[in-house]
């Protein structure tokens, strides 16, 4: 019986593709995935957690490790073995921490010679790390032959704020059409977040971060995210991961939700 | 917040939808693959089809008419199909991406009158070069060429409009931090990598409309029934692939300079398209690419042994083999390894202690330099493969050829080894040395030939039709792996933004921000292609339907001359 042509071509055809996707399924497989949002303030942070925090955004959301290397000359920018010790003499006057921190948001303000004015603004897209970010970034650093005495306040607020889901001061111009005093009895109340939350005046649990600030430190799109998933929203270093509650979206009602958002977000 | 960006479509509204079962990011993803396979096929055959007339008008030779005309009919029937899928993508934007279509219409609106504008007398024209066929021939043939070339600039002027929009979700311009216009449109249409993007798919275009007319010529070759189709699809299926060939050679230099652009927008871009996630893909389009190069010499040679006096060139054969398939291999070597911690260690790293260094560019840009003097030699030798030049000047002219054949292989490994003792920022600037070798060779070569072989004394004509059955399944190979290569190349393109979708403007924060691996990326690929050449076959088949019972109805329809009767060169 003779062949029909087509299906020759046909199955001749659907071999080579076949042939292309096997050998692309059987190399290392990786995904890029969106960068979690990390938030550090409210908890308990000790200077080990902040640097194990930095050098995570290093690996991952900092981007860092594409030019950079630490202990290893690279041909696009600096290494980064014992910046912390190097960066207090990079300029006179200036700390180390100051340095590193105009470094990440201004990084054109001093180029180190010999290498291009490639590195981008950190807290800026498609970078964007928010504030408590740099801040633990900038601990990492430090901590590269130096010593770790960056606080939050070092962090100028406005960093990270024109950033996608930047920082506190485009938080403050976000309207929540909520009620706050009805989201601060959600908060006590049916949401039971006291239970594990301290939120200014009210509550005092440490089993989770302190919100007391949480306004100022992160968006409104985290806060929204965090209540209804707060797994996929990543986990306050220094908290034991899975232990908020997955279920707030289908016990609290629209309206609580709400009012409980417009609350949080009073909290600065 | 993302600011002006979100703000301009949120006003309160949804901003994703899930599209049933599949999810709207695979739904998008199929849809637009398989649009934009059908618009590269309905911009790139009419390109070479009104260069064909053009030849055939010219030279008096009807075949180039009725091939031409094949060849535009073929567009027509796959005209509407383009437009279909084109609606459906936008349906699917405005449906389950709305912010995001908002948003981008916030900054293009103005465009979407100037593409609808393009696309009317884009069809009008092709409509009137198609009907006009046979009315505006003889003496008017003129107007009728000229037509053509009228809709292909209407249509480069639609795919232009298009990858503006685009090029502005990879490299954003004329907008603020966020994401409100301030430049201007014509800002934002002009960004970083607008024009490298027109130019790379003009020409893809061009090779992918050879590709797949010479893949339905060998379909028609394997199918006939007489040797006189043979030989007329035998020659057809050479032409579509001169033509590939051609505008194929040149095709990686305008992907260095899209890529040149990239890193200009964005390092961080840059670095993360080629050393990051996405570095494996390159190893696969090297793999595809190489491919391409041996499929196309291969055919070269199966088609040099209808053509007598040939054989004086089969020894350059075995030499051409060995360059190509050790420039494959370059190619294909990866710089990196993921490996075990075992393998590692005895390797000392994960970069292999010798093959390493085959993974960096100054290897690749060699090979591939090589690979594409090599391609041209092929070409060279197939085009004199019947004729003997009677110029008193020939000596004189074939060392000039072979002498600049000599100096650019000497200029592009000479640059490729010492990019191993510069830094990278120098480095890069070997590769427009390397690129500028090739291409001046290509061009002196072909002074010289052109004049040389004018008037050549032959040893016999094509046996059109003749040729072994086994080429006519690399035409298709070809066809099927450069359909596939558009597909992983989309990938590329859209993957490079990551979670964004304008590049650090407008995130994408759906639950379908991840950008998959290369497996699922490949599942995907292959069968929008296979879907795509199932459309493509019904599409040829409906169109076919008219002619038959038809046989000579046109006057322009005449087949090519038989075996014994033709010569092969455009």
């Amino acid at each position: 019986m003779r062949v029909p042509v087509a299906l020759k071509v046909g199955v001749f055809s659907v071999a080579v593709m076949g042939g292309y996707t096997y050998f692309a399924n059987s190399i290392p497989q990786i995904e890029s995935k969106p960068p979690q949002e990390l938030s550090l303030e409210g908890g308990n942070v000790t200077p080990a957690q902040l640097i194990k925090a930095g050098e995570e955004i290093y690996k991952t959301k900092g981007t860092c490790e594409i030019c950079h290397r630490i202990g290893q000359k690279g041909t696009r920018a600096p290494d980064l073995a014992g910046v912390g010790g190097r960066a207090a003499k990079t300029k006179p006057g200036m700390a180390a921490k100051a340095y590193i921190i105009e470094s990440l948001i201004h990084p054109q303000a001093y180029v180190v010679e010999g290498y291009p004015p490639i590195m981008p603004a950190v807290d800026k897209p498609p970078i964007a790390l928010n504030r408590s970010e740099v801040w633990a970034l900038t601990a990492f650093l430090e901590s590269l032959g130096g010593n770790v005495d960056v606080t939050l306040n070092d962090v100028p607020a406005s960093v990270g704020a024109a950033a996608a889901g930047g920082g506190g001061a485009a938080a403050a111009e976000v309207r929540i059409p909520g009620d706050p005093k009805a989201g601060e009895a959600v908060f006590a109340g049916k949401g039971t977040c006291i239970a594990c939350h301290k939120a200014g005046k009210i509550g005092a649990s440490p089993v989770g971060p302190d919100l007391s600030q949480i306004a100022k430190i992160q968006t409104p799109d985290y806060i929204m995210k965090k209540i209804l998933d707060p797994k996929g929203s990543g986990t306050v270093a220094g908290f034991p991961p899975g232990v908020m509650p997955q279920t707030f979206g289908q016990t609290l009602t629209s309206r609580e939700y709400v009012d409980l958002v417009a609350f949080l977000l009073t909290l600065k | 917040m993302p600011a002006e960006a979100q703000e301009a479509a949120t006003k309160g509204e949804t901003a994703y939808r899930s599209f049933p079962v599949l999810g709207s990011r695979l739904a998008v993803w199929a849809v637009a693959q398989l649009h934009l396979n059908f618009a590269a096929f309905i911009l790139g055959v009419p390109i070479f089809a009104v260069i064909i007339e053009a030849v055939g008008w010219r030279t008096g030779d009807a075949r180039y008419d009725w091939l031409s005309h094949e060849l535009v009919k073929l567009t027509f029937a796959a005209f509407s199909t383009t437009a279909l899928l084109g609606a459906l993508l936008l349906f699917l934007f405005v449906g389950y991406y709305p912010r995001f279509w908002a948003y981008m219409t916030s900054v293009f609106f103005p465009t979407y009158w100037v593409y609808a504008l393009l696309f009317f007398l884009e069809t009008f024209t092709v409509y009137l070069w198609y009907y006009g066929w046979d009315w505006l021939s003889g003496s008017r043939k003129w107007i009728h060429v000229g037509l053509g070339v009228l809709s292909n600039l209407f249509g480069t002027a639609i795919l232009f409009v298009a990858n503006s929009w685009v090029t502005f979700m990879i490299s954003p311009a004329g907008v603020d931090e966020s994401g409100k216009l301030t430049g201007g449109v014509w800002a934002a249409i002009t960004n970083f990598t607008w024009m490298p993007i027109n130019i790379h798919r003009l020409i893809a275009n061009i090779v992918f409309g050879g590709t797949i007319c010479a893949a339905y010529a060998a379909f028609r070759f394997l199918a006939a029934k007489t040797d006189e189709e043979r030989a007329r699809y035998d020659w057809m299926g050479y032409i579509g692939n001169f033509i590939a060939l051609a505008a194929f050679i040149v095709l990686p230099f305008a992907g260095y300079w899209l890529g040149r652009e990239i890193y200009a927008f964005n390092q961080t871009m840059g670095i993360t398209m080629m050393g990051g996630f996405m570095s494996w893909l390159w190893i696969i389009q090297a793999i595809l690419i190489g491919i391409l190069f041996l499929g196309s010499n291969y055919y070269l040679w199966l088609g040099m042994e209808r053509i007598p006096g040939s054989e004086r060139y089969r020894k350059y054969v075995p030499p051409m083999l060995i360059i190509l398939t050790i420039g494959f291999m370059v190619w294909a070597t990866p710089r990196s390894m993921v490996v075990t911690l075992d393998e590692a260690r005895a390797m000392g790293g994960t970069h292999h202690p010798l093959l390493g260094f085959f993974g960096v560019m100054s290897a690749k840009n060699t090979v591939v330099n090589l690979m594409i003097l090599t391609t041209f030699l092929s070409f060279i030798l197939y085009r004199r493969a019947n004729r003997v030049s009677t110029r008193p000047w020939v000596s004189a002219g074939m060392a000039v050829q072979w002498a600049a054949f000599a100096a650019a292989a000497v200029v592009v490994v000479f640059y490729g080894v010492y990019g191993y003792f510069v830094e990278s920022i120098v480095r890069i600037g070997f590769s427009v040395y390397q690129v500028g070798a090739v291409l001046i060779c290509i061009a002196l070569v072909m002074a010289v030939d052109i004049p040389m072989f004018k008037g050549a004394r032959t040893t016999g004509q094509i046996r059109w039709g003749t040729i072994a059955p086994r080429s006519q399944y690399v035409l298709i190979l070809l066809a099927v792996t450069f359909t596939w290569l558009m597909g992983l190349m989309g990938f590329a393109r859209s993957g490079i933004r990551q979670h964004w979708h304008v590049y650090g403007i407008l995130r994408d924060t759906s639950p379908e921000a991840v950008t998959p691996a290369l497996g699922y990326a490949s599942n995907v690929i292959t069968v929008v292609t296979i879907a795509f050449f199932a459309l493509v076959m019904f599409i040829f088949w409906l169109g076919g339907l008219a002619d038959r019972g038809k046989a000579g109805a046109h006057a322009h329809a005449a087949a090519p001359v038989m075996a014994g009767g033709s010569d092969p060169h455009p």
